[in-house]
């Protein structure tokens, strides 16, 4: 299906999000978006989906100009829409979840559908049980269901809102093989990203937003320096390596074994200094998720100790925790990290000791201001969160963070942000390593991992690799890893 | 939408109902259509025909209805009282309010006398509090408007030989001695019982609810033991009170189904103590069913039309002529605060114009059964008086002495059921 | 950011003016002569200085409970309960008196103690339902429905039991307090006592919830129980304090009803105004500053719509249907905003 957009106008407020965007997108196209946090990417995207209307423009689908007046309307015109942030997940089984979107048929088949599901799964490699619970799945996993879930519901135009944070290495290439079997068959992709690279193996040609508009189009493949210029307007250079001088004994694991529902790990042993930063590899829902919790007192573990700065913690809750100076970002920023309703001023005063009974209003937009300009956040202190760009509710995620801290844990702290925020967010977080803060990281990205961490510790299904020290390992020795090989012959990195 | 909203959702909906339960009336909505048609209707009627043919002062009253206006019992007798006003002195205008009581959700957190000064707002000069519930806020609002007239129908704070009498000059205290329609109606029922056993439906406890069953009580003794000839141990007399002079659902028992259970043990006459006319509907219910089940009405004098077949009678208030000389006097200025005990008019019990009490034979009431109820309130208009010791309480002292004749005070404070009867005497 | 409020402020007067429509038409459709019915209202609300104290009568407890309602919904929570808070309040303050009313301490102080004993009351009652909530897992909806029975049960336990008036079986309610521990009332029975205490609550809860952390917790707790217990926020401990705060002022409410208003106790003392504080509530949208003028319109709609008894001989249940109404039209108009203006 040939997608045309027509002088799209988006404003929030006095924010022109989409000014005047024209695009053309022939049937059977992949068409790449890229563009800085706060461009204006899912804000066209919504409009396409329908989830908002546009101020102006026109949309024309197969030469017709065509209203889409709610994301149910935008499906049954045949455009599907993945998010970036799925927001609303209900306790409710996956099988439900996909009979909730489908209209018509009171009392549906179940049996035909849970066979859809698996049968769809089989084709990307996605392990969901259809009987299974929806709130049980990890960030991945439910971007995993969301597709097909609209690939089931008919959908012709896939808009694909930075899918890829989620999943592993051979899961996206997967990915990528089905989006490009799909567009085969005449439907159209539109993949929204941050990672040149992924755009550049998928996409048959890339549109650059900045600001609201769009700066222009390139073929695929096409020159990074150039196209990270179009994005930012300017030069970007990675951050440098910084050397690692260990501090003192931040955190130790002995002897350490949690479970979730799904895994059960033991035998992990840990000893973290300061100013240390760990990578924790493995496919998404390896149990890097429990081990992270159980590092904060958000979980609580079946056997072994955790010290904090040499206090026994063990079992204590995660509000004596964060006493010690242990913080944590989960990854899923809109449902346990950051509070929709609540403005950017508010987060910042909930995050800050109190003082008094009364908050004061001035001194709370003052913190705010220093935060947002510190943090490059385009907001303002009385947006509230959910008005933020993906990106942004990133960014001010990471700005809730207090100093001074001893130890850092954060899940994919870097998703969703664009290449200049990342490297600007690993500085300041390198920065308070210096000052002896440690640092524990989940990451599916593995240059993230070995760009940043001193060592990194590899999840695969229950089982957990010594923290290896970062010298030692490769691209391709880590992907081994993450996808269960390699793990006899495994020299421990040297223990600190 | 998640599972938050929709519990939201199902919240809301309970606040609904709930609103909506809770602003409903009670009783009696459905029978209300017709009559709002009709009521203004003739109010106006009455008003427009005293502007045109009196010269007279329109004098305008309000009544506070414990009830619905139309409930064939209490309430309905008092309503039907002021029309009989509204026809017999011109100029005269009724406003009233129903379901008026403590904690009516008609009226979230308004008190009678807050409602009494809604009515005199709209020009009332007496206002009516039709029911006991209301005593404390009738004397309230009668000392704090001297200029308004207070009536008080079943109350006693200007008996000056009464136990709670207070000084209240606007204010006159009004009942029928319905002690005599009660034994009427226990007269009936002794008559009619085969299995000797009957039962009262009796609303809240106290003097006057007492005193009435107790009369009832009274009157069927008499009615068995001296024109059947049967020996008086062998009828029983239950009461069974509900808590209040009507159902309300949650809060009282259900008259219903206190019928139901008189019935169904055995008691094959049920007489109604309370405002609403449960008790024949019931009845009918069991008859319709193959079983030999009667009821004696109470209050209002059409009430038997509820029910004809099962209804053995109805002992009635006609509070007609006593609002009449109250409002004349308060008219002509020769108003005097008090009060007036009024008994049938024993010429004829029945007539409109003249008795305070009256008594309707139903169509249930057996030809036989029906001789015997004529002879024996001609007895009573002759002169006999049940009220006559020896007469024990519930509990076996002597309350009245063997040949002694009860006073008033004795009769309206009376303070337990009496002797033979089953129930409680105070709540427990 | 400015225009949001006046486009919200636009859907919220265009339910108004579709609310008065509608009931105009049912008006109409029972023989009252729209016009003069609203007449009637306004005169039967604040025609005599009588009505205006029968409309503030009503209205201090209705503000006590919306401003009760409020704190819980800042924490997210649906404290349908408020009902049986109140008449445990209620229950309570009767229970004091009694106690205390043969002494020889000076009523002030019996007055006073029946006061605080009644909020207790009323904050005890909550807590079950927070401690159902938080401990069973049961959902505060339904909790908070079966206290409410438990509650009538129990007044009416009392009403015809251990506290009936000697002699009597009567729903009319307990034996009245002797008049020393009447709270003191001006008119036809206001006490200035309830009313200043009442707005004094509207002015706290409004502080609480815009000015102070505690509030700006409770909302984020309300909004995201998660992420506010990452952000460090004793959550649970939040949740509970919202229910003990909102069971205070709704056993307040109940202590002003039996010591200013009916002076004993009686089925049904709560009368609704639990249930209509949830409502106002809503209609405000949660935010406190408004609760003052529309809970006044929503007491002087009960009081003046008597009127519309005694002239046009209406149902008693028209003010809350224009209640109900309102509300429901409100939340429509919310859903259409949302719908048509994202969700901004
Ligand atoms: N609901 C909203 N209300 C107000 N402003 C909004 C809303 N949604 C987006 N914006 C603003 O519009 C601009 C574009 O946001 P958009 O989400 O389209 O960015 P993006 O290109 O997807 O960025 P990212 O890579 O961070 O996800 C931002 O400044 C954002 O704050
Ligand atoms: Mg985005």
């Amino acid at each position: 299906m040939r997608v045309e957009l027509r002088n799209i106008h988006k404003y929030f407020g006095k924010n022109h999000a989409n000014a005047g965007i024209n695009l053309d997108i022939p049937s059977g196209t992949i068409q790449g978006i890229l563009g800085e946090n706060g461009a204006g990417k899912s804000t066209l995207m919504k409009i396409l989906s329908g989830y908002f209307y546009a101020d102006s423009g026109e949309i024309i689908l197969d030469g017709k100009a065509i209203t889409i007046s709610s994301p149910s309307d935008a499906i049954k015109h045949g455009i599907g829409m993945l998010h970036q942030d799925p927001l609303d997940f209900p306790p409710m089984r996956l099988l439900d979840n996909f009979l909730l979107g489908r209209e018509g048929g009171l009392f549906p088949d179940r049996k035909v559908v849970a066979r859809d599901i698996q049968t769809l799964a089989a084709q990307f490699n996605f392990s969901l049980d259809p009987e299974a619970y929806v709130d049980t799945l990890t960030v991945g996993e439910r971007q995993q269901l969301e597709i097909l879930r609209l690939l089931w519901l008919g959908a012709r135009v896939l808009i694909l809102d930075e899918p890829t944070t989620g999943i592993s290495a051979s899961q996206k290439a997967k990915l990528f093989e089905t989006l490009r079997t799909l567009a085969g068959q005449g439907k159209t992709i539109i993949f929204v990203s941050h990672k040149l690279e992924d755009v550049e193996v998928l996409c048959h040609k890339v549109a650059v937003l900045r600001s609201g508009q769009l700066i222009g189009e390139s073929p695929v493949p096409f020159d990074h320096k150039k196209m990270v210029e179009m994005m930012f307007g300017k030069e970007i250079s990675l951050g440098d390596r910084y050397p690692l001088n260990a501090g003192g004994k931040v955190l130790e694991l002995k002897n350490l074994a949690v479970e979730d529902v799904r895994l059960h790990m033991e035998d992990i042993h840990l000893d973290l200094h300061g100013g240390e930063v760990i990578g924790l590899a493995g496919m998404e829902g390896s149990g890097q998720g429990p081990f992270i919790r159980a590092c904060s007192g958000l979980l609580r573990p079946v056997n072994g100790r955790v010290q904090v700065n040499g206090h026994d913690l063990t079992g204590k809750s995660h509000h004596i925790f964060k006493r010690h100076g242990v913080s944590f970002l989960p990854a899923s920023r809109m449902e346990e990290g950051l509070v929709p309703g609540l403005t950017l001023t508010e987060h910042f005063v909930l995050a800050e000791k109190t003082q008094g009974v009364f908050i004061d209003h001035a001194k709370g937009t003052k913190l705010a201001e220093e935060r947002i300009t510190s943090f490059n956040i385009r907001g303002t202190p009385v947006s509230t969160v959910e008005s933020l760009s993906g990106g942004n509710q990133q960014r001010a995620l990471l700005a809730l963070l207090q100093t001074p801290l001893s130890l850092i844990l954060l899940e994919h702290p870097t998703r969703g942000l664009d290449i200049e925020s990342t490297i600007y967010i690993w500085s300041k977080l390198k920065e308070r390593c210096k000052q002896g803060t440690s640092i524990i990281f989940v990451s599916s990205d593995l240059e993230e991992i070995l760009q940043y961490s001193d060592r990194v510790m590899v999840f695969f299904s229950g089982k957990v690799t010594p923290p290896l020290d970062v010298a030692t390992l490769t691209t391709e020795k880590l992907g081994q890893l993450i996808g269960g090989s390699g793990w006899n012959n495994l020299n421990s990195g040297k223990s600190l | 939408m998640n599972r938050h909203n929709l519990l939201k959702v199902m919240g809301l909906l309970m606040i609904f109902t709930m609103v909506l339960a809770a602003c409903g009336t009670p009783t009696a909505a459905p029978t209300q259509a017709p009559e709002q048609t009709e009521a203004p209707a003739a109010t106006e009627a009455a008003t427009e025909a005293a502007v045109t043919e009196a010269p007279a002062e329109p004098f305008t009253f309000g009544i506070l209805l414990v009830g619905a206006h139309n409930d064939q019992g209490w309430s309905q007798a008092h309503y039907d009282a002021g029309q009989y006003v509204e026809q017999n002195i011109p100029g005269s205008k009724m406003l009233y309010l129903e379901n008026v009581y403590s904690g009516s959700p008609s009226y979230p957190g308004q008190t009678a006398s807050q409602l009494a000064e809604q009515l005199v707002s709209q020009g009332a000069k007496m206002i009516i509090f039709n029911s006991d519930d209301m005593k404390d806020e009738a004397l309230k609002f009668a000392q704090a408007h001297p200029d308004i007239y207070v009536l008080g129908p079943s109350m006693d704070w200007t008996w000056k030989d009464g136990k709670n009498y207070q000084e209240s000059p606007n204010q006159i205290d009004i009942m029928g001695r319905m002690e005599y329609g009660k034994m009427m109606a226990g007269c009936a029922a002794a008559l009619t019982t085969k299995t000797g056993q009957i039962g009262y439906l009796g609303p809240l406890i106290n003097d006057e609810t007492r005193r009435l069953a107790s009369s009832a009580y009274l009157g069927a003794k008499y009615c068995w033991t001296n024109i059947l000839g049967k020996n008086a141990a062998d009828l029983k007399f239950k009461v069974t009170w509900i808590g209040f002079w009507f159902n309300i659902p949650g809060v009282t028992s259900d008259p219903s189904q206190v019928a139901d259970d008189f019935f169904n043990s055995g008691y094959d006459v049920v007489l109604s103590g309370i405002d609403t006319t449960e008790a024949l509907v019931e009845a009918k219910k069991m008859h319709d069913a193959g079983k030999d089940t009667f009821a004696v009405a109470y209050d209002s004098p059409g009430n038997c039309d509820v029910a004809p077949d099962v209804c053995l009678g109805v002992p009635y208030f006609n509070w007609g002529p006593s609002y009449v000389a109250t409002i004349k006097s308060a008219m002509d200025g020769t108003w005097k605060e008090g009060f007036q005990w009024n008994a049938p008019d024993w010429a004829d019990i029945n007539n409109k114009d003249t008795s305070a009490v009256g008594f309707a034979k139903g169509q249930g009431l057996s030809a036989d059964a029906s001789a015997n109820l004529d002879k024996f309130i001609a007895e009573l208009a002759g002169g006999l008086n049940l009220w006559t010791g020896p007469i024990s309480l519930q509990d076996g002292t002597v309350y009245i002495a063997d040949g002694a004749v009860a006073t008033d005070q004795e009769i309206w404070y009376l303070p337990q059921l009496l002797e033979g009867m089953e129930g409680q005497s105070v709540s427990q | 950011m400015k225009k949001n409020v006046w486009v919200n402020i636009g859907f919220q007067a265009g339910a108004l003016v579709l609310a008065l429509l509608i009931t105009t038409l049912i008006l109409a459709a029972a023989g009252a002569p729209p016009l003069k019915a609203y007449g009637s209202i306004l005169n039967g609300a604040f025609g005599s200085s009588n009505n205006i104290v029968a409309v503030l009568i009503t209205w201090a407890p209705l503000l006590l409970t919306t401003v009760g309602v409020l704190i819980t919904f800042s924490a997210g929570l649906w404290n349908i309960g408020v009902e049986g808070q109140m008449t445990l309040g209620a229950i309570f303050a009767t229970w004091m008196l009694r106690m205390l009313q043969d002494t020889n301490l000076p009523p002030a102080l019996i007055i006073i103690l029946g006061i605080l004993w009644g909020m207790v009351g009323g904050a005890l009652w909550a807590s079950l339902a927070g401690a159902l909530k938080t401990f069973g897992g049961v959902n505060e909806i339904f909790g908070g429905l079966g206290l409410n029975f438990v509650s009538t049960a129990l007044t009416i336990y009392l009403v015809f039991g251990p506290w009936k008036r000697p002699g009597v079986g009567s729903m009319s309610g307990t034996q009245p307090f002797n008049e020393a521990l009447w709270l003191p009332t001006l008119g036809t029975g206001l006490s200035p006592w309830g009313l200043g205490l009442s707005i004094l609550a509207v002015i706290l809860v409004y502080l609480l919830l815009r000015g102070t952390y505690f509030g700006l917790r409770l909302k984020a707790v309300g909004k995201n129980m998660k992420a506010s217990y990452l952000l460090g926020i004793p959550t649970w401990q939040y949740s509970m304090f919202a229910f003990l705060l909102c069971g205070a002022l709704a056993g307040l409410a109940g202590a002003i009803q039996v010591e200013s208003v009916y002076h004993r106790l009686l089925p049904n003392i709560s009368n609704g105004y639990g249930f209509l504080g949830l409502l106002v509530a809503m209609l405000i949208n949660y935010q406190a500053i408004w609760v003052i003028p529309i809970a006044l319109f929503f007491a002087a709609l009960n009081v003046g719509s008597v009127q519309l008894q005694i002239v046009y001989k209406m149902d008693s249940s028209f003010a809350g249907v224009l209640q109900d109404l309102l509300v429901l039209l409100v939340l429509l108009g919310q859903g259409v905003r949302e719908r048509f203006l994202g969700k901004a």
